[in-house]
């Protein structure tokens, strides 16, 4: 059985190279798509189905001392993670190593995965009906190798280990960076079960663009633990009723972007 | 560096940032366009290094900084020289050091002045310096004189005390917009953080006063002690993959493989280039004739020197004017391997214009690039173009065998992974296959302009074997009939006994092995050191100058970083690198023992770049004894001894330390527009990102590096877009007076507006990775910079002119 | 559908079936003890140098009957430790680029298009052009000045003044130095590249 790894994030260490994004379309042979420059250097915009992480960049002035900070997103592969819940088709599974996978073969295409997610990582592409998102490498990892991502990374920004050889380098980094940055904080231990991405934050989440404290909505809990056990997919019209009120929900409380913003970046391919 | 250190090159390696303590980075965002540097930057700040970093913009590399300095471009030299001044009146610097392993003792002549801008012995009527008083007092044996202590005021480090005592801290805030104390912290934190590090690149040179800038850091670490141990240094991080190697090679016109001067008309036989160079360089000259010309170079016939081409000093162009030659006639055919000239060269309609004059042009490169295509780009004519164009389909790098220098000189071999695409064929192939061509057709000729042609030694198989040619570059030895084994066989070898066609590389083949594919990548020490691993030259030294890491016993001053030593048990220098000394045999009390910048002939470091010759050229020379002709010449930067601040060509505003000489009075300018402040307020500043690369003639064809940088732009303060009513993703027109271009405009703090001279000053910055062709295209930043060069590199000021910029 | 990735692109022959093949991928292991495949299973290794900045990363390529699979750092080079910037991570999009040339190719005077030419056409042209220009620019000798008497005289001068060679600081060492006496052997000193700017 494989043991509980994790990937560590240092942000006060990645200088946005992207090289976490191109190695990650490289070894998943994933197609360009067509972008510009956004704000600051980010010009992949979000998660699409082609693009499994991505970098995000912040610019912050204050009192004449200038930040730029980056924030490399994919899948957090988090221990309780809402995809899995929402999943209607049972398609979402954890691994024993703590990657949160789609199998194809079951997943249906519907999105409840998408929208759920409280950071909108998985993306349905509607010509496959199928959802995509980072695997973690699943397929490199068990065969001994590193993440594409952090396999690539130069600065030393992202480690791969034992999870609690990773959470052990957190902390004492985190140790390290907060005295100089006494905001700095640890993000993905404590939510969502614990995230398989660890990330060591230079700032408060909201200047990343992330949210605080992502959670499942209660709702979907309610129908995932009383009501979806009764009887899966056959629970039929009216548990989908239940997740559509759920999903009509999540999306006001702005846990995504835009859904519309995507589908202009994947239109324009 | 050359002439402070006696070679040109980057002195410690990659790896070896690990060991240092402190960073300087100015002149280099190396985070983008040398991400492997950050990897080591940052193992070095794991273990609590600071990093500096000076820089016109916050770039991904200031991101990573402890201290970040905003300067306008152009003015190194000033806050430089500050630093110089703080270093010398705190007295921050390494006594031993200073007085052991550089000039700072030696008296100089007491004619040299520098007064009102200019330098002692500046001819006005023809631009250029005579070096006669820039020298040193020398005894009757031809020796410099050393002062008893450096209060002497004819000391070199009097020189270098007095010339700075006008760069103030405040003089330096004026000038370069970094608050004094900002100028102070800097030279505090990185005088007490030893070993400290100082890297640059693109952002150093391309000014007119570039070498200069350069020199500034030489005084600084030979000041500090920083040069010669593990972590210190400086790093010219190199632009190119084998920018090391392609100079080694000399495709430049000022050399011959191996740094060696190329000679000129006055040098009409071996015996003159002897008594120019003396026999350091009349050696490996010899050396390199056998090369080229084999068993038909014999002493008998000078080795064939006749047969190459000569120099004509009053004609001798740099590639940034090649252009103008073109368009003027003299040109009328180019080869073009590998580069891209309509994208980089500044003022680039010169380009267009000069290709157009060509009878032929030849371009081998990977993608059909702008440089080729350029009878292509919109506003031209291509029916009134007559210039033939062919272009040859080359193999990328992994399609082909060979050797490529890195940055840090180490020679790495690699074997063809894949067979060339299509019809594509290696550089060497094509090259091969030409000259075997022109040598048919030149077949029993007995013009003597065809006989290097016809006496050449030139067979690497039918299909161009590349482990021969760097064979050859190699040597082989006459006495064994073998590969030359070491470098130390080739100085050893009589004159005239070896060959090789680059001295420098002696000893990457020797018999049977190829050091440069080893691949043991071990590191005993832990100071990234791996001499297993591939070849460094000379002679696999990995930090060089390392003489420099040992007290005046021959041990290791630092006993975290043991470099090399004398084992006086065995009598030789030794230990975990290569020993750079002159002789392994002579230890420290020896004079030879004692240099640890063994390519000069003071054989110190160079504060004070004084003109010198050691040796005593005996006058006339007896003709049968050129090989005995024992001087060596000293590098000399031909715009002054002491680095000394010009504003740029183009500046928006004077010169307050030299009113009367703002600019630098021997810069090469070559274009012939220049803006006015008033029409052109702003600095542009123009460099690389890291997901393009240069002129992007490989980038750009890359679709997912064009996902994650699909377009150019110009970065501008918050301050400058309020005013111009730009908002960030808006399309701006930027203009100089000699050209314009339309881009996307980031409006960020990441710049500010800078106080200079009391006024305010704008900076925009923009990348040059672009141009017409390729999947993307996009405007190039090269339409309106200005091409005026650095006198002694050449280098184009591309890092400062003037531009206007507003609503597209 | 047990297809493997590499088959599943050349069956759909579309970017975007593509990332639906790589889905399956994960998909072979939906039970917990199925293994996971690797598609680096099968190929053999060769390392290669990056073509970008002078750091001298090491790459290593995977290569099946021939073909690049995938490439990125070599973990066994001690200066990048398997560790490459984007330029370097996207080098395998070179390998088969449709955008190369696939030929020589040769513009006329004023002509407006290309046209591919073979080798031994192209090799043809370039080298009967250079001995002509050789042959109408050649220099013989120049006069110069004394530096010691004042006197003029005149000197072997050697040069084909007509023909200038751009070297490359992106071309193998064997290459430049070839390149380097090149130039020098049919007469040109004027011989430069992009060390400068």
């Amino acid at each position: 059985m494989a043991t509980p790894k994790m990937v560590f994030v240092d942000t006060s260490l990645c200088t946005g190279c992207r090289a976490c994004s191109v190695a990650c379309k490289a070894w998943n042979e994933l197609p360009p798509e067509k972008t510009q420059l956004i704000t600051s250097f980010q010009t992949q915009k979000d998660y699409t189905y082609d693009t499994w992480t991505y970098i995000s960049f912040h610019e912050k002035y204050e009192n004449g001392k200038m930040d730029w900070f980056m924030f490399k997103h994919q899948c957090y592969h988090c221990e309780d993670p809402s995809c899995m819940k929402a999943c209607p088709s049972e398609a979402i599974y954890k691994t024993d190593s703590g990657y949160t996978l789609i199998d194809h073969e079951k997943c249906i295409g519907c999105g409840y995965c998408a929208t759920n997610c409280p950071w909108g990582v998985p993306m349905v592409n509607p010509q496959l009906q199928k959802s995509f998102k980072c695997t973690g490498c699943i397929d490199r990892v068990e065969n001994g190798m590193e993440p594409a991502c952090v396999a690539t990374c130069q600065p030393g920004a992202l480690s791969f280990g034992e999870k609690a050889d990773m959470q052990k380098l957190a902390k004492e980094r985190l140790a390290e960076v907060k005295k100089t940055y006494p905001k700095a904080q640890l993000y993905g231990d404590n939510i969502m079960g614990g995230t398989t991405y660890l990330y060591l934050l230079l700032d408060e989440p909201k200047v990343y663009g992330v949210p605080a404290k992502p959670a499942t909505p209660i709702s979907l809990t309610l129908w995932k633990d009383l009501v979806h056990p009764l009887g899966g997919i056959a629970v039929g019209a009216a548990a989908l009723a239940i997740t559509g009120g759920v999903l009509a929900n999540f999306a006001r409380g702005n846990y995504r972007k835009k859904a519309e913003d995507n589908d202009d970046i994947n239109a324009g391919q | 560096m050359s002439p402070s250190f006696g070679r040109g090159a980057m002195t410690n390696s990659w790896q070896d940032m690990q060991n240092s303590e402190c960073f300087l980075i100015a002149g280099s965002n190396c985070a983008e366009a040398h991400p492997i540097a950050m990897k080591w930057i940052h193992r070095a700040k794991a273990k609590g290094a600071k990093i500096i970093v000076v820089d016109p913009v916050f770039t991904r590399t200031a991101s990573k900084a402890d201290i970040f300095a905003q300067i306008r471009p152009g003015t190194d030299i000033a806050y430089l020289g500050a630093i110089i001044k703080y270093i010398i009146d705190e007295k921050l610097y390494d006594e031993f050091f200073v007085l052991n392993f550089t000039n700072a003792l030696l008296k100089i002549n007491k004619d040299f002045k520098f007064e009102d801008g200019l330098f002692s012995g500046f001819d006005e009527a023809t631009k250029k310096y005579n070096y006669s008083t820039w020298a040193y007092q020398l005894d009757e044996n031809n020796t410099p004189i050393k002062a008893d202590s450096l209060d002497d005021p004819d000391c070199v480090f009097q020189k270098i005390k007095e010339h700075y005592s006008r760069y103030t801290l405040e003089v330096a805030e004026q000038i370069s917009g970094i608050p004094a104390d900002h100028i102070k912290l800097i030279a505090d934190t990185f005088a007490a953080a030893k070993p400290g590090n100082i890297l640059y690149a693109l952002g150093m040179t391309q000014h007119t006063t570039g070498v200069q800038g350069i020199r500034c850091y030489a005084i600084i670490q030979l000041l500090l002690g920083n040069v010669g141990k593990a972590g210190a240094g400086i790093q010219a991080l190199r632009g190119e993959p084998n920018v090391q190697g392609s100079t080694d090679m000399a495709n430049l016109n000022a050399n011959l493989p191996g740094y060696l001067p190329y000679p000129t008309n006055a040098q009409v036989t071996l015996h003159d280039y002897a008594v120019s160079f003396g026999s350091v360089q009349h050696k490996p000259l010899v050396a390199l004739l056998k090369a080229w010309f084999g068993k038909n170079a014999t002493a008998a016939n000078d080795y064939g020197y006749g047969w190459l081409p000569k120099n004509d000093p009053t004609n001798m162009p740099i590639q940034p004017q090649f252009f103008n030659w073109m368009e003027k006639g003299q040109f009328k055919m180019l080869f073009n391997f590998g580069s891209n000239s309509s994208v980089s060269i500044p003022d680039r309609k010169m380009v267009a214009k000069g290709l157009s004059c060509l009878e032929m042009l030849v371009v081998a490169d990977i993608f059909n690039i702008e440089t080729s295509r350029f009878w292509e780009e919109e506003g031209l004519n291509p029916k009134e173009i007559q210039t033939e164009v062919i272009f040859l389909p080359a193999a990328f790098v992994y399609e082909k065998a060979g050797t490529m220098t890195n940055s840090s000189r180490l020679i790495q071999w690699k074997d063809e992974a894949l067979k060339p695409l299509n019809d594509c064929l290696p550089d060497l192939d094509i090259l091969d296959r030409i000259f075997k061509r022109m040598r048919e057709l030149y077949a029993g000729s007995n013009d003597p302009k065809d006989a290097a042609i016809l006496n050449a030694n030139w067979d690497y198989g039918e299909h161009a074997d590349p482990f021969l040619v760097l064979n050859e570059l190699n040597g082989y030895n006459d006495n064994t009939g073998q590969l030359t084994s070491s470098l130390a066989e080739y100085l050893n070898a009589p004159i005239g006994t070896v060959s090789t066609g680059c001295w420098i590389y002696a000893g990457v083949t020797p018999p049977g092995k190829n050091l440069a594919d080893r691949r043991d990548s071990s590191d005993p020490t832990g100071l990234g050191l791996n001499n297993e691993y591939a070849f460094a030259w000379p002679g696999n030294i990995r930090v060089l100058y390392n003489r420099a890491s040992c007290d005046a016993n021959g041990k290791p001053i630092d006993p975290n970083r043991e470099l090399i030593w004398w084992d006086s048990v065995q009598g030789v220098w030794t230990g975990n690198d290569g020993p750079d000394v002159i002789d392994k045999t002579k230890g420290p009390d020896t004079p030879e023992g004692k240099q640890a910048f063994r390519m000069n002939p003071e054989g110190v470091g160079r504060l004070f770049t004084a003109s010198y010759t050691s040796g005593v050229s005996s006058s006339p020379v007896p003709v049968d004894s050129i090989a005995a002709i024992p001087v060596r010449g000293a590098g000399m930067v031909v715009d002054g001894p002491m680095p000394e601040f010009y504003e740029p060509i183009e500046s928006p505003t004077t010169n307050i330390l030299n009113p009367n000489v703002p600019t630098n009075p021997m810069a090469k300018i070559v274009s012939t527009e220049f803006g006015d402040p008033k029409d052109y307020p702003y600095v542009l500043t123009t460099y690389t990102i890291c997901e393009h690369f240069c002129a992007g003639g490989i980038t750009r064809n890359i679709p997912w590096l064009n996902e994650i940088m699909p377009e150019p732009f110009i970065e501008i303060s918050k301050n400058l877009g309020k005013k111009i009513g730009v908002k960030e993703g808006d399309f701006v027109e930027v203009s100089s007076i000699r050209g314009k271009l339309k881009v996307r405009a980031l409006v960020t703090d990441r710049i500010q507006t800078l106080k200079i001279n009391g006024e305010d000053a704008e900076t925009v910055g923009m990348p040059w990775s672009w141009g017409f062709a390729s999947l993307n295209p996009g405007p190039s930043a090269n339409n309106v910079t200005m091409n005026a060069c650095d006198p002694g590199a050449g280098t184009p000021e591309y890092k400062c002119c003037l531009v206007n910029v507003r609503r597209a | 559908m047990q297809v493997t990735r590499r088959g599943f692109l050349k069956l759909s022959g579309g970017l975007s079936l593509a990332t639906f093949a790589t889905g399956l991928g994960i998909n072979m292991a939906v039970a917990a003890d199925r293994g996971y495949a690797l598609k680096l299973d099968g190929c053999t290794k060769a390392t290669s140098i990056c073509h970008f900045c002078s750091g001298g990363c090491g790459l290593l390529l995977y290569i099946k009957d021939g073909k690049l699979i995938h490439l990125e750092g070599d973990p066994d080079n001690p200066i990048n430790e398997g560790s490459l910037c984007p330029k370097a991570a996207s080098l395998e999009q070179v390998a088969y680029s449709e955008e190369r040339p696939k030929t020589p190719l040769y513009r006329a005077p004023g002509g407006t298009e290309w046209q591919e030419i073979s080798w031994d056409d192209a090799i043809e042209r370039i080298a009967k052009k250079a001995v002509e220009v050789r042959e109408k620019t050649w220099v013989k000798t120049d006069e110069i000045t004394d530096a010691k008497t004042g006197e003029k005289k005149v000197v072997p001068a050697n040069r084909a003044e007509g023909i200038a060679v751009i070297g490359s600081a992106e071309i193998d060492n064997e290459e430049s130095y070839l390149l380097s006496k090149f130039a020098r052997l049919i007469g040109t000193p004027f011989h430069e590249h992009q060390a400068r700017i």
